[in-house]
């Protein structure tokens, strides 16, 4: 297990750990009046738990990336010697903007690194939404003010009133022109 | 390994080129793109139609629609006077129409690719053919409007006399592209479910992660290199403006462009339907032109090059050219080799025939023009 990876397997093991014992009670059903509610809150937690697991696969990929591209630039540097002088550092400059550049894009293209990066926006997205809905929920509809939920439907009401109308205008043309 | 730095010149000059520098952009006041002069002839919802005031005498009687992407704007085509297709295919002698897509709001977000080819792009057609009073058009669609334009084509061949693909995905079956790599693991229900309008900002984290070193980077040193350069600014400054201008995408054109074309590929497959017509490229019959850059990183040339296959057109050629994707409009190349090739492949296509009847404005043909329009 390399340094960049033990946060990880770290991370993975505590929350094995967890679920088996403490984090197990977030699973009881909720009593009382504010039941429905609470279970809706406990519900968050598997997805932060997730994202932060992604995240931190996300990090260790990149840090063992940039350790790779940081070797590389090691190799080439050490061939370069004698005083350094701005014209060297321009030389400098570009050597590591080129071996970073190609060593990220070798890891980019990687289906690794786009399996990563589609699970890390899958997860990343299931806790925005879950926050958008406790939002909604907890602070927006008791206040009585409009949710993104509902000028969604608004919008949806639109825009098929306006395709009718377009469908509509379109007819009463093809109409008048054939008189 | 680092002795010293003992280069007071050096030092010396730099300073002085950044004064300079310090000079040249508080002298700058407003980034003008987009100034070929122009008229808005015709709009629906955020869609706008610009004409371009002709600089010949007689343009060419058919006239040209550019159809931009839906990603970043038109005005790349008309970044500056003397980085312009549109002008320097306007001196050439064509006729030049452009579509604006707009910025998409909320209530665009249930916008299909239907609405956007056979709603918003028909239209457009139709008022340049009015407008002109040529019953066929010639379609520039360029990269994702060229998508779009090669759709509308395959779906309304009588009213397109040329088509013009211009660095423009359509076979998305390969991984030359980090793009196409990277469609294949999105949960694309997920993001438009959530997003609505996807951000402008999400698809630019996606273009600069493409090479992130060299576009959050080198890009900016090298501006700083030359930043005592009046010209090299304002042009940096332009790109720049343009670059991070990006509407958001309206969720469900994007959902479908995302599942159909770059996870499913069923548009080469002739197995992508819109509107519920399935879209069939051996309808593409008219003259056909290809243009692609070589070092496309974007839309790779395999991803364009199989449409010239594709499509049952005797007339078609395809050419590529030693530049990139944005260099295609905006690189030298592109007013010294891409535009002149390109008027010259159109101009003799652009003449009038015994099918495109209704040509002239007069009143007798102007009611031919209409039936023949309907």
């Amino acid at each position: 297990m390399s340094m960049d990876e033990s946060p990880t397997i770290f991370f993975a093991q505590w929350l094995k750990a967890w679920e088996a014992s403490f984090g197990h009670i977030g699973e009881f059903p909720a009593l009382g009046p504010s039941r429905e509610k609470t279970e809706k809150m406990m519900k968050g937690y598997p997805l932060f738990t997730d994202l932060y697991s992604v995240w931190l696969d996300s990090v260790s990929d990149f840090a063992n990336i940039s350790l790779e591209a940081m070797k590389r630039m090691n190799d080439k540097t050490a061939l370069m010697d004698g005083q350094i002088n701005p014209v060297k550092y321009k030389e400098i400059y570009n050597n590591w903007i080129e071996t970073y550049s190609d060593t990220f894009k070798e890891f980019l293209r990687s289906g690794h690194f786009s399996g990563d990066m589609g699970k890390f926006m899958s997860c990343l997205i299931e806790a925005r939404k879950y926050n958008q809905e406790m939002l909604e929920e907890n602070f927006l509809k008791p206040m009585n003010l409009p949710t993104s939920t509902d000028i969604d439907e608004i919008n949806r009401e639109l825009y098929s009133l306006k395709k009718t109308v377009k469908e509509l205008n379109r007819k009463i043309n093809e109409l008048s022109q054939g008189k | 390994m680092i002795q010293k730095i003992n280069e007071p010149d050096f030092i010396r000059e730099t300073f002085i080129k950044f004064q300079k520098g310090s000079e040249v952009i508080s002298e700058l006041t407003e980034i003008l793109v987009g100034v070929t002069p122009h008229e808005i002839v015709y709009s629906e919802d955020k869609m706008k139609l610009i004409h371009y005031k002709t600089t010949v005498k007689n343009p060419c009687p058919v006239p040209v629609l550019m159809v931009y992407a839906l990603v970043n704007r038109y005005y790349i085509l008309d970044l500056s006077p003397d980085k312009s297709v549109i002008k320097n295919l306007l001196d050439r002698g064509f006729d030049v129409y452009a579509i604006d897509w707009g910025y998409p709001s909320g209530m665009d977000r249930y916008l299909t690719i239907d609405d956007y080819v056979n709603g918003y792009l028909n239209n457009a057609v139709d008022h340049v053919r009015r407008k002109s009073g040529a019953d066929k058009i010639s379609l520039l669609g360029v990269c994702v409007g060229g998508t779009l334009s090669v759709m509308f084509a395959a779906l309304h061949p009588e009213k397109v006399k040329n088509l013009i693909s211009f660095v423009a995905p359509i076979d998305f079956e390969t991984d030359k592209s980090l793009l196409n790599i990277w469609a294949k693991e999105m949960d694309v229900d997920k993001i438009v479910d959530y997003y609505g309008i996807i951000p402008g900002d999400f698809l630019n984290m996606g273009f600069l992660l493409l090479d992130p070193f060299r576009l959050l980077i080198d890009k900016y040193v090298g501006f700083f290199e030359h930043i005592d350069d009046k010209k090299t600014v304002e042009n940096f400054l332009r790109m720049e403006k343009w670059i991070f201008d990006s509407p958001g995408q309206a969720g469900e054109a994007y959902r479908q462009f995302m599942k159909d074309c770059y996870q499913e590929n069923l548009l080469i497959k002739n197995r992508m339907e819109i509107g519920g017509k399935r879209i069939n490229l051996k309808e593409i019959s008219m003259p056909f032109l290809n243009i692609m850059a070589e070092f496309d990183h974007l839309v790779p040339n395999e991803s364009s090059l199989p449409l010239t296959r594709a499509i049952s057109s005797t007339d078609k050629e395809s050419m590529v050219f030693p530049t990139g994707h944005i260099g295609m409009f905006v690189g030298s190349k592109s007013q010294n080799e891409v535009c002149p090739k390109l008027a010259q492949w159109l101009k003799p296509r652009s003449k009038k025939d015994e099918n495109n009847i209704g040509v002239k404005k007069n009143k007798t043909n102007h009611n031919k023009s209409k039936e023949s329009l309907k």
